[in-house]
């Protein structure tokens, strides 16, 4: 409204109102551009102006502001405090106050209040400013929780150490108390680790065996020249290996830890077991030599009284006669197959390699066969190769003992009536002779042990009470020293087939 | 006359036995039971062949061949030995062969019958 010829006093007037317009517009935008929510509450706790950033916070419209209770936006204790705090003291600063939004979120906040009083001194109400803390509490939450978790891992890295010195502690107790010796090279093949046995084994410590290579130790000291020779500079993986250091016989394996890591060596010392299996083999060949002397004699007894040279004898000491002479006979085959044993444990059974026929050697065991398949009514027959076999050089003698044993076994075990077969066959590198029968055969779980020394079948064990158990065994190694392989097929009560190859060199 | 054989084996009964059944068969027999006194014997009896041991006490089979070869008189060349052993491992038949013997013959594995058969086969009857 405009005042026609105002007075100065209505002037004034009117240049104050136009001021107090103009700062309530100020103090207004202000308020609306502060981005702190603020808020003016009535000393009875009424809100009685808000801002936008009040609103924001809140959730609330300023409707549902003005008008109500701070309860609304603060729990009921803490606005009944602030406002008794604030009278009291004309301002808080920084108190820690949850704030509910109208979505009954909390959002953290320090407020601040002020006292606010009309021109007349008159507390009219205060000012309630708030501060967001909520970043700074998850902040401080997150920081927290990165504490917590960075001392449990700190504990965890502890206990794990605790664990990995208890570990190499276990470790390296057993390693030093092994009865075996251990040596760990390195990725580079340097010696990382020896223990007390192995030190003791090769003759040499640890100062002095520290980062060396096995090449190195080797043109140090002659006793490990066996053991670079076993298992090369680089040292490859080996299993059983039997050296020699002085007076001591050794059994080396080595294993690569896990690829480019280095590898183990276990040293194990095998000179008693070996003193023992010489021993063995000693007193069995010694036994069985002296046993055929006076196993001689009783033989040429025998046979000087079987042939009359003492005066004729009655058919019945005879008889008597030559069943005694027949066990003799018995026991000299026994103890000339624990001398070939005894001879092929001590590496003493030699082998003469000349030139010859298999099939020469075949037919010559067939017709030696000849007169026991006759008497046990056992057909023999012999398959002639389809292709004609080639010289190969060979132990003939000991070949010929291989057949016939294979042949007599093949007789042996057959029910009367039946039928041993034997065929040779030649392939492109190797010639192959088999001996099938039809006789008791085999079972499965005990093929597998068939050439091994004094195995007998148990089957076998019923029908037939002699047979040393000797003869696979001794077949086996003569087999093998030429190079060979000898090997069963079988089926329990319907027969076996023996066969063994032997390779061919130009 | 007849043919002079000598017996050079530590086995009493295995000697006697031989002994006999040469005897039987028409030879004349002289035996020894080591290797020195069978020297001794093959230079007084001057035998038209020797059945000789290997294993024995004093000196033994291959000493003895070794022995007679140093005396053109006693050589294996003029007089045959016959070597009857107990063990039959080709490093010994292979040395008695090469030292000059005629034969080898496994105790175990022959008859005195068949002993003799070498015999008659190196120097008749």
């Amino acid at each position: 409204m405009e005042i026609k010829n105002p007075t100065p006093e209505q002037n004034k007037i009117a240049v104050l109102l136009e001021d107090l317009t103009a700062l309530e517009s100020y103090a207004r935008d202000l308020l609306s551009f502060l981005p702190l929510p603020v808020c003016l509450v009535s000393t009875i706790g009424i809100v009685l102006e808000t801002n936008p950033a009040l609103e924001k916070i809140s959730g609330y419209k300023t409707e549902e502001i003005i008008g109500n209770p701070l309860e609304k936006l603060i729990n009921k204790i803490e606005t009944k405090r602030l406002i008794k705090e604030t009278l009291e003291k004309g301002s808080l600063s920084s108190q820690e106050i949850i704030l509910l939004t109208k979505d009954k979120a909390k959002v953290y906040t320090s407020v601040s209040t002020l006292l606010r009083k009309n021109e007349q001194g008159e507390i009219i109400g205060f000012f309630v400013g708030l501060f967001e803390l909520t970043a700074i509490k998850e902040n401080e939450e997150e920081l927290r929780k990165s504490q917590s978790a960075l001392l449990n891992m700190l504990e965890d890295v502890e206990e794990e150490k605790r664990k990995a010195e208890e570990e190499k502690n276990r470790t390296s107790a057993v390693i030093t108390h092994l009865t075996d010796g251990l040596l760990v090279f390195d990725s580079q093949n340097n010696l990382s680790l020896i223990n007390p046995p192995a030190e003791k084994l090769l003759r040499i410590t640890n100062d002095e065996a520290y980062n060396k290579s096995l090449d190195e130790l080797a043109s140090l000291l002659d006793h490990f020249k066996p053991l670079l020779k076993v298992l090369g500079k680089e040292i490859k993986e080996v299993s059983r290996q039997e050296i020699v250091i002085e007076d001591l016989t050794l059994e080396i394996s080595s294993a690569l830890i896990s690829a480019h890591s280095g590898s183990l060596i276990i040293v194990h010392d095998i000179t008693r077991e070996k003193a023992i299996e010489r021993m063995k083999t000693e007193f069995v060949s010694i036994a069985a030599h002296q046993l055929r002397t006076p196993l001689s004699a009783i033989k040429w007894a025998l046979s000087l009284l079987l042939e009359g040279d003492v005066g004729e004898l009655s058919a019945e000491q005879k008889s008597f006669i030559s069943k005694s002479y027949e066990s003799n006979e018995r026991m000299i085959i026994l103890i000339n197959d624990l001398l070939d044993v005894a001879r092929i444990e001590e590496g003493r059974y030699v082998y003469k390699l000349v030139p010859a026929k298999l099939e020469n050697l075949a037919q010559a065991a067939l017709s030696a066969c000849k007169e026991i398949a006759a008497k046990r009514n056992i057909k023999l027959e012999y398959l002639k190769p389809t292709q004609a076999l080639p010289e190969i050089m060979i132990d003939a003698e000991k070949i010929a003992i291989t057949i016939q044993n294979l042949i007599e076994n093949a007789i042996k075990y057959t029910p009367p009536n039946g039928q041993v077969t034997v065929s040779l066959k030649y392939d492109i590198d190797k010639v192959e002779l088999s001996v099938k029968d039809t006789g008791v055969g085999v079972s499965p779980e005990q093929q597998n042990r068939l050439f091994t020394k004094f195995f007998r079948a148990s089957n076998v064990m019923r029908m037939e009470t002699d047979g040393t158990g000797l003869g696979l065994f001794i077949a086996k190694n003569i087999i093998e020293a030429h190079g060979g392989k000898i090997w069963c097929q079988s089926k329990e009560n319907e027969g076996s087939t023996f066969s063994f190859s032997l390779p061919i060199n130009h | 006359m007849s043919k002079k054989i000598l017996i050079i084996e530590d086995d009493k009964i295995l000697s006697e036995l031989l002994a006999r059944k040469l005897k039987d068969a028409g030879f004349e027999v002289a035996v020894a039971f080591d290797g020195v006194e069978g020297l001794d014997s093959l230079r007084t009896n001057k035998p038209d062949l020797i059945l000789l041991d290997i294993m024995m006490p004093q000196k033994n089979g291959m000493e003895v061949m070794e022995e007679m070869n140093k005396d053109p008189e006693t050589s294996l060349a003029k007089i045959p030995v016959v070597i009857i052993s107990n063990s039959g491992q080709p490093v010994e038949i292979e040395k008695v062969l090469e030292l000059g013997a005629k034969d080898y013959l496994i105790k175990a594995e022959f008859n005195p019958q068949e002993v003799i058969e070498k015999v008659i086969k190196q120097i008749g009857n």
